[in-house]
């Protein structure tokens, strides 16, 4: 079977995440790497990259998926996430 | 735009490295810049340094290249002895002690716990008597591999030894070479055993003989362009040119500075030269050789022996290493002896060397698969050598899961790695040992253990391949490994299958019993080897081979060990760590 697509190391911003890849008629659940990414040199843009497992998936082939950011869309998404958290968290914190 | 790491090599690089580090060593830790850490730890290791991971600051591995594995009693006795002085930490290993000596896939020793401050002793020890650190790491020539045994081996084509004692003193501190975009690996190989791993390296020199004008010529052909870092493993490609063992310096100077001049200096993770093969293929690859590089006209390849090698070929009818007594071509005997892990106490190292000069051997080996080799052993004080107490440690004849394990550092070192590797693989070995039945016929099962998707337990070409990952289990992340089955080199060589992902470690060892009863139920008989057994099942079948599960072996490392300072401590929390320290090893105070 293929090999993972990213690397995989105490660099990677996320090893072990809950993920699902869906389509017309399928639903499947994988674990998951998320990752991101600038170049060493002079970065131009952000890559936000993630797999799933792929000996846990049937209805696609294996592969990764990749966005590119701006630093401005980065940070967008950065403070979405953060209000996102905070909500979560007061859930948390509720029961 | 060239890389930092460029701009960096630009400034200071190469021999003049060694004179910095004897700067830092006379002033101490505290001299290096906080701000210059990056670019001085990547210059260290030219000179064969690197800085250890976070929680061990100020502590640096070192290696020391031994071409093709190969010392004398001598030189192992320093090494022992050096751990000894040097290499002890501040916290024991559990199943190591307190120093040790590592011995690697490429046939370097690797030392921990080593202070900047010791430095200049160090070198002045390892030099006195002909041992170096230089190019063991960083961006230019590298250890050269090969049989340890060359010139020795009974079952070889062409003795190599002094084609690559010239190499290295060729290509080791030449100005010319020495700023290359990335690390360049060579492997020249004599044997018809293949020891070489040549498929695996930048540049292989592998066996060859070739009819020119009308007579037969040993020589080589050679291969281009293999590795195994990244997501991206290749085999050496064959660049249809045979060479001469005259010419052999000649025609790596070519592809060396081929190298050098048109390997990617923009991008490291493009840079070395089997991207350079992917993009022009093999023929460009001969024709700017020929047109820029080498001053007479290369024959095209010759005949080679691939269809003999055994070494790491996963053979039914051949053991794939130099595990117990082989014939000398000079009468005498060469014994290998098994390392589990490469990893062999600094005591016993020193024991080792002064066995081998006892028995009058001028030759240790240390092979690509972690192993040693006493050379040397008259027939006469053979049966002696054998009853040697060390020898009940370091078999020449162990169990077959005590023999064909390869692990790298891990993460009681490494910053890259995910998993505790080294002693997890010596506690699944002995488990496997004890519990699991071996099948019939099976000598040597080899298995590598990697703490990350990097490579450097060779993990790809294994029985079965085990590369560092996490789970979750019982609602807690645990180490996990993925596995691979299935891969190994010999006349036809192939990278392991992946058929499961996130096994937890603790149930490695009962997927490898369920898998060991599978296949010695299922093969056609003992004369199919598991690496056939492997590459005869579709993807479907070999998923399905096998379940992970608990067993009576118990895992202490489950937990996150990258997160810890030291995965041995009794406190095991960052902040308990004592680095960074100074050449005494009094905690300094830090930034962090």
């Amino acid at each position: 079977m293929a090999d993972r697509v990213l690397k995989v190391n105490a660099f990677t911003t996320f090893d072990l995440l809950d993920g699902s890849v869906e389509g017309h008629g399928f639903e499947e659940a994988a674990f998951a790497t998320l990752n991101v990414r600038t170049a060493r040199e002079a970065p131009e843009e952000v890559s936000l990259e993630l797999e799933l497992d792929n000996t846990e998936l049937e209805s696609v082939p294996p592969h990764a998926d990749r966005v590119t950011l701006s630093a401005a869309e980065a940070r967008t998404l950065a403070s979405e996430l953060e209000a996102a958290a905070d909500r979560v968290a007061a859930t948390e914190a509720d029961t | 735009m060239p890389t930092k790491v460029e701009r960096w090599k630009d400034e200071t690089y190469g021999m003049e490295i060694r004179d910095h580090l004897l700067r830092f060593a006379e002033e101490g830790w505290d001299a290096i810049p906080d701000d210059e850490h990056d670019a001085w730890f990547e210059r260290f290791k030219w000179w064969g340094l690197y800085h250890q991971r976070k929680g061990q600051e100020s502590y640096f591995m070192m290696r020391i290249g031994t071409p093709m594995g190969r010392m004398t009693p001598e030189q192992l006795r320093t090494v022992g002895e050096v751990a000894n002085e040097y290499a002890t930490g501040p916290v024991d290993n559990p199943e190591f002690g307190g120093a040790y000596a590592d011995f690697t896939t490429r046939q370097s020793i690797q030392l921990h716990w080593i202070k900047v401050e010791d430095i200049e002793d160090i070198w002045d020890e390892l030099e006195s008597v002909g041992l170096s650190t230089i190019q063991a790491c960083g961006d230019s020539w590298r250890n050269i591999v090969g049989s340890p045994v060359a010139g020795r081996d009974a079952d070889e084509l062409i003795d190599v030894w002094p084609i690559v004692q010239n190499l290295h003193e060729t290509f080791k501190g030449n100005d010319l070479y020495s700023n290359l975009p990335r690390k360049w690996k060579v492997a020249v190989t004599g044997d018809r055993r293949g020891a070489g791993q040549g498929d695996i390296n930048d540049l292989a020199f592998e066996p060859a003989t070739k009819d020119i004008d009308g007579a037969e010529v040993e020589g080589f052909n050679v291969n281009v362009g293999g590795g195994l870092a990244r997501k991206e493993p290749r085999f050496a490609r064959d660049i249809d040119v045979f060479c001469r063992p005259e010419n052999a310096t000649d025609v790596a100077a070519g592809l060396s500075a081929l190298f050098r001049d048109y390997g990617d200096r923009e991008d490291r993770f493009n840079a070395r030269i089997k991207f350079l093969v992917d993009e022009w293929g093999p023929e460009k690859v001969r024709a700017v050789l020929q047109d820029e590089y080498v001053d007479y006209e290369l024959p095209s390849a010759g005949e080679g022996l691939r269809d003999e090698y055994d070494y790491n070929a996963g053979r039914a009818d051949a053991a794939g290493d130099y595990i117990g007594v082989y014939d000398q071509s000079d009468g005498q005997n060469f014994v290998g002896l098994s390392v589990l892990v490469g990893r062999m106490a600094a005591d016993d190292v020193i024991d080792l060397a002064d066995i081998a000069d006892d028995y009058g051997s001028d030759m240790i080996g240390l092979t690509q698969r972690q192993n040693v080799i006493v050379g040397d052993i008259a027939d006469e004080d053979l049966d002696a050598f054998l009853d040697e107490d060390l020898l009940s440690e370091y078999s020449p004849d162990p169990h077959p899961f005590m023999r064909g394990s390869i692990a790298c550092t891990g993460t009681e070192y490494c910053s890259l790695s995910i998993v505790e590797t080294k002693n997890r693989m010596v506690r699944y070995g002995r488990w496997l040992r004890d519990n699991v039945p071996v099948p019939e016929g099976v000598e040597d099962f080899h298995i590598h253990l990697s703490g990350c998707t990097a490579s450097c337990a060779q993990p790809q070409i294994a029985d079965i391949s085990l590369r560092g990952m996490k789970t979750r289990k019982d609602g807690d992340a645990v180490e996990a490994f993925d596995v691979g089955l299935g891969g190994g080199l010999g006349e036809n060589p192939q990278f392991a299958d992946w058929v499961k992902m996130r096994v937890p470690a603790d149930e490695v060892p009962g997927y490898i019993a369920d898998l060991l009863e599978t296949y010695e139920t299922e093969r056609a008989g003992p004369e199919e080897s598991f690496r056939d057994f492997v590459s005869d099942r579709d993807e479907d079948e070999l998923a399905a081979l096998a379940e992970s599960e608990e067993t009576s072996y118990e895992d202490p490392y489950l937990g996150n060990t990258k997160m810890t300072w030291y995965p041995y401590a009794e406190d095991t929390s960052m902040d308990a760590s004592p680095a960074p320290t100074d050449g005494q090893g009094n905690s300094l105070p830090s930034d962090d």
